[in-house]
């Protein structure tokens, strides 16, 4: 009788630690490798705007899985490090996908606006030199 | 006479009782002892757990046994003091000689319940400060772990807040928008993460509904574990408010006993001076009763 009650704690301790699921590591790196290959291919000018618009919308798709991954990735929660840190300091520029589709925007318009380039800025800018 | 021999220990009793609260300091509370610890474990304990983990340890004591030790000499002494009342009442005008011993006998009993009963309070008071002190203890851990955030993590918690609940506020629209695009299929993580995420809403819910792992009420109301454990050293200083009145109660016995106790010397000490007073009235040795010794023919 009494060598089932510390038996039946291990296993208690044993269940709230297999409940602490073990978190993916690495999803806020991946995203920010896509998203990276996502921005270059946006600035890229070796392509047909074409080829562009269906390159983005497959990354779109992967994009938005990586960054619902990051959002409900539990392991991130109060990780202070510089990459965590930075990536959250600006949900618009990290959460790419979604802060385009929330604010009914094109990806790219709002990643340039978000960079404080608009198409009013490009017209009145002036070539000139340094 | 016989009665006479019971004054000075009536008067001792009635000194001792008489000056300041004048019992004897106990000292089965110094030895009894209970020293919980506020762990880790502890903390982690959902409310009406805790309590009775504290209880459960509390049991384990030392000072737990001398309690209860103690409420069964009160409860033996508080019988006690009712037959000698009873016998009291019972012999009321008879035999003179016999009340006054069965008063002395009662002003005893009631002396030896009165430092029992002080004991007793002793031992309720260090077990109501021992468990102030481990309350005060777990909250104070409690509040530790919360503000052990520094102001640049908490920053970063408070974003994630946000960014949460703008992913949460958006996520509607988000899939609506695209869904209806053609490209944008739901994916596999997509399709995945739903079915898990139903699954996880049922164990959630089981888990909520499980009986161990009700959230602490106060008065059948939810609230928090610090408020549970606030809640629960608000009612350890009812009750050590309330050990202080008991022992108010008990100075009030005991100077009540000692008047009693002078009360009883007082009449035993007239009973026996009284026949030497009588005596002392009589004129037989009076000087006018032998002048006839002294004069001859």
């Amino acid at each position: 009788m009494f060598t089932r009650k510390p038996i039946a704690l291990l296993l208690a301790g044993f269940m709230a630690l297999t409940g602490t699921s073990l978190a993916q590591a690495g999803t806020l790196e991946s995203l920010e490798r896509e998203r990276a290959n996502l921005l270059d291919l946006m600035l890229s000018g070796d392509i047909s705007m074409q080829e562009r618009q269906t390159k983005i919308s497959a990354y779109q798709a992967r994009l938005v899985d990586l960054e619902r991954m990051v959002l409900r990735d539990k392991s991130l929660v109060g990780k202070n490090t510089p990459v965590v840190r930075s990536a959250f300091a600006n949900y618009d520029l990290t959460f790419l996908v979604h802060a385009s589709v929330e604010k009914d925007r094109l990806l790219m318009d709002h990643w340039f606006e978000q960079l404080g380039v608009t198409g009013q800025n490009i017209l009145n800018a002036r070539v000139g030199r340094r | 006479m016989t009665l006479f021999k019971k004054l000075p220990a009536l008067v001792l009793t009635a000194s001792l009782l008489g000056s300041a609260g004048g019992l004897l300091a106990p000292v089965a509370a110094e030895a009894a002892t209970w020293t919980p610890r506020a762990s880790e474990k502890l903390i982690k304990l959902p409310g009406d757990h805790l309590r009775r983990a504290v209880e459960n340890d509390f049991r384990k004591s030392t000072l737990a046994a001398a309690i209860s030790e103690a409420d069964e000499k009160v409860d033996y002494k508080k019988s006690t003091l009712q037959d000698l009342k009873q016998a009291l009442q019972r012999n009321a005008g008879s035999d003179e000689e016999i009340e006054v011993d069965l008063e002395y006998q009662l002003i005893g009993e009631k002396q030896a319940y009165l430092s029992l009963a002080r004991e007793r309070q002793a031992l309720k008071r260090k077990k109501a400060e021992t468990r102030i002190r481990l309350y005060e203890r777990l909250l104070a851990k409690m509040n530790r772990s919360q503000k052990a955030l520094s102001p640049q993590k908490a920053l970063l918690v408070e974003q994630q807040k946000q960014a949460q609940a703008r992913f949460q506020g958006s996520l509607g629209k988000i899939d609506t928008e695209l869904m209806q695009s053609s490209i944008t299929t739901q994916s596999k993580y997509a399709t995945e993460y739903a079915n898990n995420m139903a699954a996880i809403e049922n164990l959630v819910a089981a888990i909520n509904n499980h009986p161990m792992n009700q959230a602490p009420t106060v008065d059948g109301v939810e609230v928090t574990q610090e408020d549970f454990v606030r809640n629960m050293i608000t009612r350890n200083q009812a009750e050590l408010a309330l050990v202080d009145q008991e022992d108010m109660v008990l100075g009030y016995m005991a100077k009540l006993v000692s008047l009693d106790a002078l009360a009883l010397a007082e009449n035993i000490s007239v009973a026996d001076s009284g026949a030497d007073v009588v005596a002392v009235d009589e004129p037989r040795n009076s000087i006018t009763s032998t002048v006839d010794l002294f004069i001859s023919n």
